[in-house]
């Protein structure tokens, strides 16, 4: 049996921390979207800040750290930098949490240019979460950068990037994952370099008072952004492409259709970004067609692939059910579910009518949630308890599953309800004219709240295993 | 903000020397100057009107927006010109009178009824409707410039004023859009009533933006091209392919055979 690292089970303990009390963050927003807080809020918006930044992070670095995992299995990642991406990332989420809480930072969680300098917030503590996301940034990219290492050190370029499959032949034979992971860590460099691109005219701004081009800011900001999400998704999936085999006891191999539908990814899921843009009138028009295109085809291609070779997996199969592989599988269904509600507003001539509404929140957090989160989750079950082999009490996994389906997705479909009605994201209290989204809120607060219940008996559940991984570390 | 009802624009406006004008724009840019404006709240003064009546000024913004600009009628400067300007654009521009009015207001305690009345005729405004001028108590000019930082002061060796030029847009007493020191922005008055008619107006600052720009304007052509900032953006995508192919370039020389 494998051990877990441990830098891996320590980047659980961090996700299993910091994902609660994002959580909490959340119901505090929606607490007083719903008018439960009266005078709380002047704080929705650092809140805000700090629940998109810190979600976005922590299921980046969770992502990551199954994507360190997977790698390790194949080849050898190196520890100290693990622990450096570690030590780098609390460095920058104390940073994130002394601008919210002690600055009142409020941008939002892609800081717009040129709003950190304008805010009402002390432009100390604008510098701070600039600090911070460097601090992440910089951790994050040499993290990326050992990662690519290791495969390199095993794989050549065409080989990791699955080319013989084009060509035609099978062997040497290439783990999906591995091929997965590889797209994905090269389109994160990318993304991460566009990030130091935006710090670096941030930091020029501050000391020299140069102004920059806001249409380029926009841009750059939003190829890091929407890119690192969107490819932390991409390792959730590879981390389903590694585990799920096991509850079917079948292999799932890479082949022709998978290489191409990755190496697809990695044509065009740069490009996809530009639907951030829509709105912007002073984007070329030709950019806003790429936008919805590559939407499409950076999204459709590798989904269908990867389902229909999920369900030819599972077909027939005897499968072996836990909280593991339920969650794989309610993983993939919400990557997909998610995946339909952005392709509908990358579509430019609906996102005319629900940009900026709750329908952005509603579809992200559909594929964030209950697609990226319940597959890291499923995965960090999935090898905790391969070395712990504790008893599994079935039926009160399947209540665990349950609840975290029913609280995710009935708090889902308040954010689609008002994004379909109209009700705009980020706006602490609702004015009389949007008043239904007040309502909404107030049924969306308590179906998160038993997501939230369903987490802490995951938590519960995977307690005595992970401390048992521990033990057994190599 | 459809409704023109429901909107209440102010804009005062005045145009000062040129000398003024360096000096008020000397470390800041009038655009900043302008932005700082808005919201601001428009004291509700006293008004008495070229037709003798008083009115507040609130009564004359309850109907539809308002513009307000500021002038005084015996200067020999500015004003006048800038009134001209005034009334051609917005006659251009359309909607005057029916979706928004305009109020000239005199800085200047010292002109009469009679004054105003002249001023209208020679302007050709005396039976427009939509224009309304009118003159105020010095105080009540003073908290009304105060206000909107316009400025003025009267120059004892001429006997003129010298002054600021300045259009606020008010929404329900407050600043919308300002327009200062501005006597060939056409475009930009017209986008001032464009968005008194709840029009979107979409705005690029091509002036600024350092080195690195998106797009680069040419005001003269009116022509506008890709500049080195559309560049930056791929750089990247490319740095990034570039890393990655020396990463495995470099070790692929110590990968196990
Ligand atoms: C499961 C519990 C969660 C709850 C209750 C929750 C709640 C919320 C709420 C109420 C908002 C504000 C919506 C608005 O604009 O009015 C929000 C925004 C956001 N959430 Fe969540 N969320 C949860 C999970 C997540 C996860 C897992 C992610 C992972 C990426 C995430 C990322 C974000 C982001 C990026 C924003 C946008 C922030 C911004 O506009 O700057 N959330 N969330
Ligand atoms: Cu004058």
């Amino acid at each position: 049996m494998r051990a877990v690292h441990k830098n891996t089970l320590y980047w659980m303990a961090v996700t299993f921390i910091l994902f609660p009390v994002l959580i909490l963050v959340g119901l505090f927003m929606r607490a007083v979207q719903a008018d439960q807080l009266g005078g709380a809020q002047a704080w929705f918006y650092p809140m805000m800040t700090l629940h998109g930044v810190g979600m976005v992070g922590v299921w980046f670095v969770a992502a990551m750290a199954c994507a360190s995992d997977i790698l390790e299995r194949y080849c050898d990642p190196s520890a100290a930098v693990g622990r450096f991406a570690l030590a780098g990332t609390v460095l920058g989420v104390l940073l994130l949490l002394a601008c919210v809480f002690l600055g009142r930072f409020a941008a939002g969680w892609y800081f717009l240019y040129p709003l950190p300098l304008k805010g009402e917030w002390p432009a100390w503590s604008a510098v701070t979460f600039l600090l911070s996301i460097t601090v992440l940034g910089a951790t994050w990219l040499v993290w990326c950068l050992d990662l690519l290492r290791a495969i390199a050190k095993k794989y050549s370029l065409s080989r990791a990037l699955a080319w013989h499959y084009l060509a035609g032949r099978g062997e040497p034979e290439l783990p999906p994952s591995v091929l997965i992971i590889t797209v994905s860590l090269i389109a994160a460099v990318a993304a991460l370099l566009a990030g130091v691109i935006v710090l670096v005219l941030f930091y020029v701004e501050l000391l020299s008072g140069a102004t920059s081009d806001t249409l380029l800011m926009k841009n750059l900001t939003f190829f890091f952004g929407h890119t690192l999400v969107n490819l932390a998704m991409y390792l959730g999936v590879a981390a389903l492409y590694e585990a799920l085999p096991e509850y079917a006891g079948r292999p799932w191999k890479t082949n022709r259709i998978v290489a191409i539908s990755w190496n697809a990814v990695l044509l065009i899921v740069l490009f996809a970004y530009f639907h951030h843009l829509y709105m912007d009138f002073v984007q070329p028009g030709a950019f806003q067609y790429i936008g919805q295109v590559a939407s499409y085809f950076s999204a459709i291609p590798a989904a269908v692939v990867t389902i229909f070779g999920a369900l030819l997996l599972v077909y027939h199969a005897r499968m072996r059910w836990n909280i593991a592989s339920l969650l794989f599988f309610i993983g993939l269904a919400g990557w997909a579910i998610g995946g339909v509600g952005a392709v509908i507003d990358s579509t430019i001539s609906v996102n005319v009518a629900l940009h900026n509404t709750l329908w952005v929140p509603a579809h992200f957090h559909t594929y964030m949630v209950a697609g990226l989160a319940f597959l890291v989750i499923g995965y960090f079950y999935h090898r905790c308890q391969e070395v712990a082999r504790v008893p599994e009490n079935a039926g009160a996994q399947a209540f665990t599953t349950a609840l975290l389906v029913i609280g995710a997705y009935g708090f889902f479909a308040m954010f689609y309800l008002a994004g379909a009605y109209a009700v705009p994201r980020r706006f602490a209290l609702y004015p009389l004219e949007l008043n239904h989204g007040a309502g909404y809120s107030l049924a969306a607060l308590v179906f998160a709240s038993l997501f939230l219940a369903g987490f802490l008996l995951y938590l519960v559940s995977i307690w005595t295993r992970w401390f048992k991984a521990m033990g057994a570390r190599a | 903000m459809p409704g023109a009802g429901a909107l209440a624009f102010a804009a005062t406006l005045a145009l000062g020397a040129g000398a003024f004008c360096a000096e008020s724009v000397a470390g800041e840019s009038v655009e900043r100057l302008e932005q700082r404006l808005r919201e601001r709240a428009i004291p509700d003064i006293p008004l008495r009107l070229a037709d003798g009546r008083t009115a507040a000024i609130s009564t004359l913004g309850q109907q539809r927006p308002l513009l307000v600009t500021l002038f005084y009628t015996r200067c020999s400067g500015v004003c006048t010109p800038f009134l001209l300007w005034v009334r051609d654009a917005l006659n251009e521009a359309g909607g005057l009178g029916t979706d928004y009015d305009v109020l000239a207001l005199s800085f200047d305690d010292a002109d009469s009824v009679r004054d105003l009345q002249a001023q209208a005729a020679a302007l050709g405004l005396a039976n427009e409707p939509g224009w309304t001028l009118a003159v105020a108590e010095r105080d009540a000019v003073a908290r009304i410039a105060g206000a909107l930082d316009f400025w003025y002061r009267a120059d004892p060796a001429t006997g003129q004023f010298d002054h600021s030029a300045l259009l606020v847009a008010v929404d329900q007493g407050r600043v919308v859009r300002a327009l200062l020191d501005s006597t060939t922005g056409n475009r930009r008055l017209r986008e001032m009533t464009w968005e008194l008619r709840g029009r979107f107006i979409p705005f690029y600052r091509t002036a600024d933006g350092g080195a690195l720009r998106c797009f680069a304007f040419d005001a003269r052509s009116g022509e506008v091209s890709f500049d080195w900032g559309m560049l930056l953006l791929a750089a990247p995508a490319l740095a990034a392919l570039a890393l990655v192919a020396v990463l495995f370039g470099v070790t692929s020389r110590h990968r196990a055979a």
